[in-house]
């Protein structure tokens, strides 16, 4: 438990030191909110859902593709001989979910503010950014470990990222129209209940296969 | 065991037994159109009927019209213009059984050659302009002189008619997908805990025939749809799902490709094959039965069982399951002989 959190401080402090990679996800958040805003004036509640969730899934890919950047070449080594793998993929784990929670909460935030705010329940969006930020965070971690072992890790995780994260797209979809009253469905909670399913299969895999795509 | 002999020949003889059978065995007869679909209780009721693979001309036959509750009047003329088309008449009693106003009734036909065939819901009889011209009523007793079939074909669908064979190859090709899919995350596993090369090149090529099998059935699939709903693809979310497991599994042979070192690739493949299997595990088995789907057994639609897959189907249908299941690990056995060779070149 000290292991991992002394990582994850060591991860928000990287993050803090060098602001470019915080700072240049935030300014894609921002643009890319804007560009929809300014291709499409009138977005209607139907099309509002789909666009949240599709530049909700291109930050993460964005915020996440450079996950395992720091611990490339000679650094892996001196990481190797700390830290259980385990620990290193939960911090990251951790950090990325909470990153990307923050990240969707923001890009709400501006969509409500360009585009209006058209969600109805409030509470089970909410629970739609933490759940899309936790499946999006454990498979674009992954992915981008395996990125980090080939040479162009960026391409290849995008590659890798995006079918494996589109179940979960899919079922976040369906909440969120729900949340936003677009279809009235009284059986939501096996929605959630699939959701959780698949997130916790997702990480538990991570955590089991991540040591053998660690050790050199 | 895949290098023995018996082994090639057992699939072979499936195959072949598959194709034969599958394609060669004829359909059930059956009622294909109706060009009078209404009638007015009391009336008689005259129409062209479109059959098929039957022999009216050469056999005689007979017609009846049944309703729900089991009771029905015979055809009053029976005239067959050819082997699959013929005029039928009908005097229908004045009044329905029980008091509806609207009923659907059944169209029986039956000769000594093709046996009993029917169409239900053929024509809608309605009772409300009630015209007591004729004195016939609906008899409640057993129909007599249905008559037995000598060949046994394939059930007759309606829409599906002779598609329906396509249930040998479709369905199959994906349970040998699926098939293969875990035996290649098997090698995988047994890779990560043994370390040998071997085990991650029969996971490899297991992985390239069951991509194969499901490009297979992909088209399979799409044939059959344009001949059913119309189209070669629609929104349905089996195929969705299917198409997203098919760029999962694109993606990783990019990544086989993407690797210079053979010993690190080895290693990411297969763990990267584990991770494939678990995200498609929801896709494939969870997400399609929580939407309605085209597809038997989503919906409301029947799944594999009643008079779609009957006892005849069967009997093609498992040896179809078994023979692709095989033929695959046949061919990946080959592939994974090649991938041993190159190894050995280049290493």
């Amino acid at each position: 438990m000290n292991k991992i959190k002394a990582l994850l401080g060591k991860d928000l402090l990287v993050e803090f030191r060098n602001t470019f990679s915080i700072s240049s996800v935030l300014l894609y958040v921002c643009a890319s909110i804007y560009v929809i805003y300014a291709s499409f004036i009138n977005i209607q509640p139907q099309v509002w859902n789909v666009l949240f969730w599709i530049v909700f899934l291109f930050i993460s890919v964005n915020a996440l593709i450079r996950t395992f950047n720091q611990e490339q070449g000679s650094r892996t080594l001196y990481y190797y001989q700390l830290a259980a793998p385990v620990h290193v993929l939960i911090a990251k784990l951790v950090y990325n979910t909470i990153m990307l929670f923050v990240l969707g909460l923001l890009s709400y935030f501006f969509f409500a503010i360009v585009a209006g705010n058209p969600v109805r329940n409030f509470g089970l969006f909410i629970l739609c950014i933490a759940m899309g930020s936790i499946g999006f965070a454990s498979v674009f971690t992954f992915v981008a470990a395996i990125g980090a072992k080939t040479g162009n890790g960026q391409v290849l995780t995008a590659i890798l990222g995006f079918p494996c994260v589109l179940p979960i797209l899919l079922v976040n979809l369906k909440l969120s129209a729900n949340a936003l009253a677009l279809i009235q469905d009284t059986a939501y909670t096996t929605d959630i209940v699939i959701l959780v399913s698949i997130e916790v299969i997702l990480v538990a895999v991570s955590i089991i296969l991540f040591p053998y795509l660690w050790r050199e | 065991m895949i290098n023995q002999s018996w082994f090639k020949v057992i699939t072979i003889v499936l195959i072949v037994y598959v194709f034969t059978a599958g394609m060669l065995r004829p359909l059930n007869p059956g009622i294909l159109e109706i060009d009078q679909q209404s009638a007015v209780a009391g009336s008689v009721w005259t129409a062209n009927v479109h059959t098929y693979n039957t022999h009216l001309s050469t056999a005689e036959s007979k017609a009846w019209l049944k309703l729900e509750d089991n009771s029905f009047i015979p055809a009053k003329s029976f005239i067959a213009e050819t082997d699959e088309k013929a005029i039928l008449t009908f005097n229908i009693p004045s009044t329905l059984t029980g008091s509806k106003k609207v009923e659907g009734a059944t169209l029986i036909i039956s000769n000594d050659q093709d046996g009993s065939f029917i169409r239900p819901s053929s024509v809608v009889i309605r009772s409300d302009s009630a015209q007591s011209t004729n004195t016939q009523n609906w008899s409640t007793s057993e129909i007599s002189g249905l008559k037995q079939a000598h060949v046994k074909g394939f059930p007759f669908r309606l829409i599906l008619e002779e598609t329906i064979r396509n249930i040998f190859y479709h369905v199959p090709l994906w349970f040998g997908m699926v098939m293969l899919y875990l035996f290649a995350v098997f090698f995988a596993i047994r890779f990560l805990f043994k370390q040998k090369e071997e085990d991650i090149l029969k996971s490899y090529s297991l992985n390239s025939v069951g991509f194969l099998f499901g490009i297979l059935g992909l088209l399979t699939g799409s044939v059959w749809a344009k001949n059913t709903w119309g189209t070669y693809w629609t929104g349905d979310i089996k195929l969705n799902m299917t198409a997203i497991a098919m760029l999962i599994y694109a993606a990783y042979f990019i990544l086989w490709r993407s690797f210079k070192d053979d010993i690190v690739r080895n290693r990411i493949g297969a763990v990267y094959s584990i991770f494939a299997m678990c995200t498609l595990i929801p896709l494939i088995f969870v997400i399609p039965r929580l939407y309605d789907s085209l597809h038997p057994g989503n919906g409301g639609n029947p799944a594999l069982g009643g008079e779609d897959l009957d006892n005849t189907m069967r009997t093609v249908f498992y040896p179809a399951v078994i023979g692709f299941t095989l033929l695959g690990l046949w061919l990946s056995n080959l592939l994974y002989r090649i991938k041993k060779i190159d190894s050995h070149l280049n290493g």
